[in-house]
């Protein structure tokens, strides 16, 4: 069982049914896997911040959800976040690639990794950059404690931990 | 005719139905008819009402799911009807209210306000049934078959712009109180939990 396997196993654990997702090569073998199972059904989306739309709608319906997408997404939709998931206190569970790490390279991630995290702080999004294999294994956990801070919360995952070479 | 009407006509044929409104005039307006609390009010997230809504309806595929679109939502995310489109879900259908302005912030004009057929995009987005309605004759003779064909379904209601920008007040109560009264409200109609035992 990969790292990926262990991610959506723990998923399932945590009783989520439903993901929406937009791609990022760091977390597109994630959701390869939900969308290829039979346990989360995957809706695609065109703009990360419809991710958080649809998960907020399903939250009302009962299901359990997770967004899913890249950094330079999380940086886009945030306003929305606010303006939706704030306002009406709606828990979004996010799974974002923590591009722009200091093992991260590629030219057009650079603004992401130095200004993604004071842009969360600054809005009180919690989150945790989940780097150890180990940890995995605290989704549920973490799935429990987003739904009590009653926003959204993003749970990074680094390029140490997905172990790619994207 | 005008929104008020609309939503009068919809209320008539709303049967089941949960409905999400996107902010804005329509919203007010579903308000001021219905005084309904299995309805979603979104105070914020402009453009994001359809994509709700779609959450919503494949959470409870049982259920018919009306989301009551604004144009100027629609108008900033329009890649939502290729999201929604995508997704073919039946119980989902998608009214846009256009009366090609910004009427809660002082009635001014709709980007492209003359140029743009709303129809003719969800057709090309791949919605199968895509329909304009521009009076109350039609839409009343048209809903039961909106009400019975499967979803997705996409019915732009093309109404007057109102001058009198701010006369239908929206629902009296906001933000986290809206979320428990509308999460509660789908308890009770349809046996689901959406809050733990401790309340979140």
């Amino acid at each position: 069982m990969d790292v990926n396997d262990k991610i959506h196993a723990q998923l399932v654990k945590a009783g989520v049914r439903l993901a929406a997702s937009l791609p990022d090569d760091w977390v597109n073998t994630l959701i390869n896997k939900i969308s290829a199972g039979n346990q989360i059904r995957h809706v695609s989306v065109g703009r990360e911040a419809e991710t958080i739309a649809v998960c907020a709608g399903a939250f009302f319906g009962g299901v359990r959800s997770v967004a899913i997408f890249g950094n330079t997404g999380l940086l886009t939709c945030t306003g929305e976040m606010a303006t939706l998931c704030l306002r009406h206190a709606i828990p979004v569970f996010c799974i974002v690639s923590g591009r722009g790490s200091i093992d991260d390279h590629k030219v057009y991630q650079e603004v992401q990794g130095r200004r993604t995290i004071p842009l969360l702080q600054a809005y009180d999004y919690p989150f945790k950059i989940l780097d150890k294999e180990e940890e995995i294994e605290d989704i549920p956990n973490a799935y429990e404690w987003h739904r009590l801070q009653k926003r959204p919360f993003i749970l990074f995952l680094t390029k140490k931990l997905l172990g790619t070479n994207a | 005719m005008k929104a008020n009407e609309c939503m009068q006509v919809l209320a008539k044929n709303r049967g089941d139905a949960v409905v999400v409104c996107a902010l804005g005039m329509a919203a007010n307006e579903w308000w001021a008819v219905t005084k309904s609390e299995d309805s979603f009010y979104m105070h914020g997230g402009m453009g994001l009402a359809s994509t709700f809504a779609l959450g919503l309806a494949i959470a409870i595929p049982d259920t018919p799911v009306w989301v009551i679109n604004s144009d100027g939502g629609l108008c900033m995310n329009t890649g939502t009807l290729l999201t929604e489109a995508g997704q073919q879900q039946r119980n989902m259908k998608h009214f846009v209210v256009d009366n090609q302005c910004y009427q809660t912030v002082e009635t001014m004009p709709m980007v492209n306000q003359d140029g743009a057929d709303y129809t003719v995009m969800a057709r090309g987005a791949g919605f199968q049934r895509a329909i304009t309605i521009d009076n109350l004759a039609d839409l009343d003779r048209k809903m039961p078959e909106i009400v019975a064909a499967p979803g997705p379904y996409f019915i732009r209601l093309r109404v007057e712009a109102e001058p009198d920008y701010q006369r239908t007040p929206p629902a009296t109560y906001e933000g986290p109180e809206l979320k428990y009264r509308f999460g509660r409200a789908m308890e009770k109609k349809l046996g689901i939990k959406v809050f733990g035992p401790r309340g979140f």
